[in-house]
């Protein structure tokens, strides 16, 4: 058996090219995986340690206050603490915005706390003095001995810069270094990780504070399981992607190796004729599968390790400052991934090989009857899938009512295997359905060779549709949940960027500047005027007044006569009063108070209220609203100098709308390249299948040469075989995907958000089906091709 | 003959002269066709008969305009074939010939009505209604056109590529070995479903062969052995036949 085995896999290896890639993209997929969270863990994990290791204790789970006592108390009785954390501030240097949005984080005041490394320049000394990390300083132009200024409006703080560092750390670093003394007055935004301390006291320093108090070495531990967690489950994510692409493989191979032996039917049969036995048979068959399992996931490791390695080297020269270690891939993970190629090759073909040890040894003397493998779906796979679909259906309308994701996840999967399970039933139907419309003999022909074999047309499909289901519910439940999204954005962020000044009027010629700035769509100048408010000091009133064009949140930012709503940062200790008493030149009103933000340091009053204040206010505060194009660093970096050159101060919501708008585009790109693999492979068997059916097709196509098919008409049925298989495969699943879009978005965003509405991408869905259908049509293109070389006496002979 | 003549207005249907057809190179060429010189007459029935690797299929193809000879020319309804290209020659196949195959004739997928009706749709031409429901009744397959070929027995099969082979009025109607799967009884009817298309249709039939029955269906026959022809008998008897083809061996 051994001779004809090999001679077998040599004769059909070139048949087997499409169930190898798909086993490859699958094994490699799992290996990239292990590269990747690898690199991450490494690089997230590596510098934890550092903050702590002279620490003696850690104090986590602490507020800023409750930090600075800690700080506080340990330098009263001789220890040192240093606190770990950020703020999120602007720092600007000769005029211009270096960068709107930097981290700012606290250096020890005890050298021994320090965990930077010193690059160039000295340690600062005392409070004024700052170091910036190193890629920061690059990336943002800044060196030793620059003045910076950091933050904005009345709490602003000029510093010179006396040194770079290196952060080795990534959880804990920042791009300016300040002594704690100098943070402490932006307590109100500031973020406190944890606060290291060197000394015994740390518990009498924290007491009453309700934090955590841990030695060093065992607060270690903790956090780097814990970012190792983190880790995980994305890993766990991806990996759950890859088992898509792999189930997608399974159907491909299965799909190729059913076709294959439906071809070898004659010589298997030979092969029993001349005394091979059923189990010989059968033994053979599967290790013809065994070796193509090895061989193609032997392949995937090497692709999964080049790739692995290749994405990480780019990740670490894209992102200089980013956190990606080294990568690394276990023996174990190797060895499972290859156990997992392996796997799917097997599985896939053990069916496909039990029906074919059946055949029977006089098939191989049956004079050759021509092609007419016809398949029907039997009553109990009726039954079984209409079945499966009630029932899935069922626990999607309990998963709706209930809010269960549990419940949602098993109707989605039961449901949906009704579908495959119907496939045979189903999508020869939509694909009679779809090709009745197009005239013509080759659209007729196309349309029932498409369907002869209802069981591979089937087969065919499903790779294909699960994937297009599965990207079209993603696409569409993250739309849904974008406008939800949009909604909270609008509320936080009124105003995309707004210049106010903290003290006198606005320079006359800053609103015709701002205008002119690429990026802005419209801006308007706010009149207001400096207000003493009783309690909070001197406080700049302005009436936001015709701004409909620039606010995105109207509702919430125009105040209603007789009330004032003030930014929470201008409030102490977020204490709230009722009522204000608001004097201008003697004039007083007692206004309601609301409160909110968005729109930098101002508060907000009616123009009627402004006017009963004063009579003649000045512009003190321009809005402006971004191009929906517009480019947020750009746009801030223009108005930061505009605004720096003017003494006045920027507030940025557009950063951060895009910023989160960017963010679901990486989600959406992630997620749909992720689900684009298993797409892949299932055209791949799209092409595959077409292609081994080409072959078996051969005396048939060459008939219909001899009878007059052009071989433009030959090439024209193939192809529009292939995009009637994918388009179907596309519409269906796109109609699936929407539809269990439509059920997670009641389930698992109506919770969250109120009044979400369903919201189809269009575009994005239009994309899906035209990619999908342009990938069919090329999925059909070599097959078709190598069938109309073929010239039609040669054709007739074939066997 | 009848009044219904087919297009071919000259005497002879097909003819080739010089006609080689080689395969392979080197040491592995095989002659197929060394310089057959031929005229095949219109409105008969032709048989080209010889042994197994004699050459006749290779003829047939030629003919036919299924495979592009080596050397020399082939002339079929007053049109050279040998210069054509692809598309001409699928147009020409398409326009005015037929075929009958000895097995898979038929297109799985379409109903027996549907393969009958195929030359015309390819060639976009409106159907003939007249001709189809009188084929199809004097071929006793008119209670059959909706079912697939799966579910013909095969001398029905062989009806219905004779039906599909004699629609669109072909100048010649080619026949490689229409009986080869066929039983005895089978086999006479599709033998006389030819011969009478030849008589009341005045077609052109041009059959391969190597049974001598079949043959005997034919009105000439061509003997073929080894490449080239051996010999062009005009209604020959029997005898005549059975001589020729044992001085042959």
């Amino acid at each position: 058996m051994r001779t004809v085995l090999l001679a077998s896999l040599r004769t059909h290896a070139r048949r087997y090219v499409a169930a190898a890639v798909a086993v490859v993209i699958g094994v490699s997929f799992v290996v990239v995986t292990s590269a990747l969270s690898a690199a991450t863990k490494d690089g997230l994990v590596a510098g934890v340690g550092l903050p702590y290791a002279d620490a003696d204790s850690v104090v986590s789970a602490i507020g800023t206050d409750d930090a600075a006592t800690v700080v506080r108390r340990a330098a009263a009785a001789g220890d040192s603490a240093a606190v770990l954390g950020y703020v999120p501030l602007p720092v600007s240097s000769g005029g211009k915005v270096a960068d709107q949005d930097a981290d700012i984080a606290p250096i020890a005041d005890d050298p021994a706390l320090r965990w930077q490394e010193l690059r160039a320049g000295t340690w600062p000394s005392g409070p004024g003095e700052a170091v910036v990390d190193v890629n920061a300083a690059k990336t943002n132009g800044l060196d030793v001995g620059d003045t910076i200024r950091v933050g904005a409006g009345s709490r602003a703080l000029e510093a010179r810069v006396v040194g770079t560092v290196d952060s080795p750390s990534a959880s804990a670093g920042g791009s300016v270094y300040l002594f704690w003394s100098d943070l402490e007055r932006w307590s109100s935004s500031f973020y406190v990780d944890s606060v290291a301390y060197l000394g015994a006291g740390a518990e009498q320093a924290a007491a009453g504070t309700g934090a955590t108090v841990q030695p060093a070495a065992e607060f270690v531990q903790e956090r780097q399981a814990e970012l190792t967690r983190e880790v995980d489950v994305i890993a766990i994510l991806l990996l759950v992607f890859a088992a898509i692409a792999l189930f997608v493989s399974v159907l491909v191979i299965a799909n190729t190796f059913t076709i294959l032996f439906a071809q070898r039917t004659r010589d298997l049969a030979l092969l029993r004729c001349v005394g091979t036995t059923r189990r010989q048979l059968l033994r053979a068959m599967r290790v013809e599968a065994l070796v193509l399992g090895v061989a193609a996931s032997g392949l995937g490791l090497v692709v999964g390790t080049v790739l692995g390695w290749a994405l990480v080297a780019i990740a670490r020269s894209q992102m200089p400052t980013g956190t990606m270690g080294s990568a690394a891939v276990s023996p174990a993970w190797y060895a499972g991934s290859f156990a997992v190629g392996l796997l799917v090759t097997v599985v896939a073909a053990w069916l496909p090989t039990r029906k074919v040890v059946r055949v029977s040894p006089l098939a191989a003397l049956r004079p050759d009857s021509g092609v007419d493998v016809r398949s029907t779906a039997g009553r109990v796979r009726t039954a079984s899938g209409v079945l499966a679909l009630v029932l899935g259906a069922g626990l999607l309308v309990v998963a709706m009512s209930s809010n269960s994701v549990p419940a949602m996840l098993a109707g989605g999967m039961v449901s949906f295997t009704g579908v495959l399970v119907l496939g045979p039933l189903v999508v020869p139907a939509l694909v009679r359905a779809a090709g009745s419309p197009v005239r013509g003999t080759t659209a007729r022909l196309a349309t029932g060779n498409a369907v002869r074999n209802p069981r591979r047309t089937a087969a065919t499909t499903a790779s294909l549709l699960i994937g297009v289901t599965l990207t079209t519910a993603v696409l569409t439940g993250l739309a849904s949940s974008r406008t939800a999204v949009a909604g909270d954005l609008d509320a936080d962020h009124p105003v995309d960027l707004a210049i106010t000044s903290a003290t006198g009027p606005l320079p006359a010629s800053l609103l015709g500047d701002v205008q002119s700035t690429a990026g802005v769509s419209e801006a308007v100048a706010l009149d207001g005027i400096d207000a003493e408010a009783a309690g909070l000091g001197t406080l700049p009133v302005i009436a936001p007044d015709g701004v409909d064009g620039v606010v995105r949140d109207t509702g919430l930012v125009v105040p209603e006569p007789g009330t004032i709503v003030v930014p929470w940062d201008l409030l102490p200790d977020g204490n709230v009063p009722e009522r204000l008493a608001v004097t201008v030149d003697g004039r007083t009103e007692r206004l309601l108070v609301s409160v909110s933000e968005g729109w930098g340091e101002a508060a907000l009053v009616a123009p009627e209220t402004l006017a009963r204040l004063t009579a003649d206010p000045l512009p003190r505060a321009v809005w402006v609203r971004a191009d929906d194009a517009a480019d947020a660093e750009d746009l801030a970096g223009d108005l930061g100098a505009l605004a720096t050159n003017a003494g006045v101060d920027l507030t940025d919501g557009y950063a951060e709308r895009h910023w989160v708008e960017l963010q679901l585009d990486i989600l959406t790109g992630a997620v749909a390249a992720l689900l684009g693999i298993a797409v892949v492979i299932a055209l791949i068997g799209i092409g595959n299948t077409l292609g081994l059916s080409v072959l078996e097709r051969a005396r048939e196509n060459a008939l219909l040469r001899a009878l007059g098919l052009t071989r433009r008409q030959l090439r024209r049925m193939l192809a529009a075989e292939a995009v009637l298989l994918s388009v179907v495969a596309t519409v269906l699943g796109t109609l699936i995907g929407v539809l269990f879009a439509w059920v997670a978005v009641r389930t698992m965003v109506d919770v969250a958000v109120e009044d979400v509405s369903m919201v189809l991408p269009w575009g994005q869905l239009a994309v899906v089906v035209l990619v999908s259908g342009v990938a069919g049509l090329l999925a059909g293109v070599l097959p078709a091709r190598r069938a109309a070389r073929i010239v039609p006496a040669a054709g007739l002979a074939l066997d | 003959m009848t009044q219904t003549m087919p297009e071919t207005t000259s005497t002879t249907a097909a003819s080739a002269r010089g006609l080689t057809r080689t395969y392979g190179r080197g040491d592995a060429q095989v002659h197929a066709l060394r310089g057959v010189d031929l005229d095949l007459p219109a409105g008969r029935f032709t048989a080209i008969m010889g042994p197994s690797g004699s050459g006749k299929s290779t003829l047939m193809h030629c003919l036919a305009g299924l495979d592009q000879p080596t050397g020399g020319s082939v002339t079929v309804a007053d049109r050279r074939l040998e210069a054509m290209s692809d598309d001409q020659l699928t147009l020409f196949r398409r326009e005015h010939l037929g075929f009958v195959f000895q097995s898979f004739n038929l297109l799985p997928m379409l109903t027996a009505g549907q393969n009958i009706l195929l030359p015309l749709e390819l060639a976009g031409r409106p159907a003939d209604r007249e001709r189809y429901d009188l084929l199809t009744d004097t071929l006793g397959i008119a209670d059959r056109l909706g079912h697939r070929p799966s579910e013909l027995s095969g001398g029905q099969q062989q009806r219905v590529a004779i039906a599909r082979a004699l629609i669109a009025r072909p100048a010649i109607v080619f026949a490689d070995e229409p009986t080869g799967n066929l039983d005895s009884e089978s086999s006479a009817e599709v033998l006389g479903f030819l011969r009478r298309s030849v008589r009341e249709l005045g077609q052109t039939v041009v059959m391969v062969t190597h049974e001598l029955d079949a043959a005997a269906y034919a009105d000439d026959v061509v003997v073929i052995a080894d490449g080239a022809v051996r010999a062009h008998l005009v209604d020959p008897t029997a005898d005549q036949l059975v001589a020729t083809l044992r001085g042959e061996r």
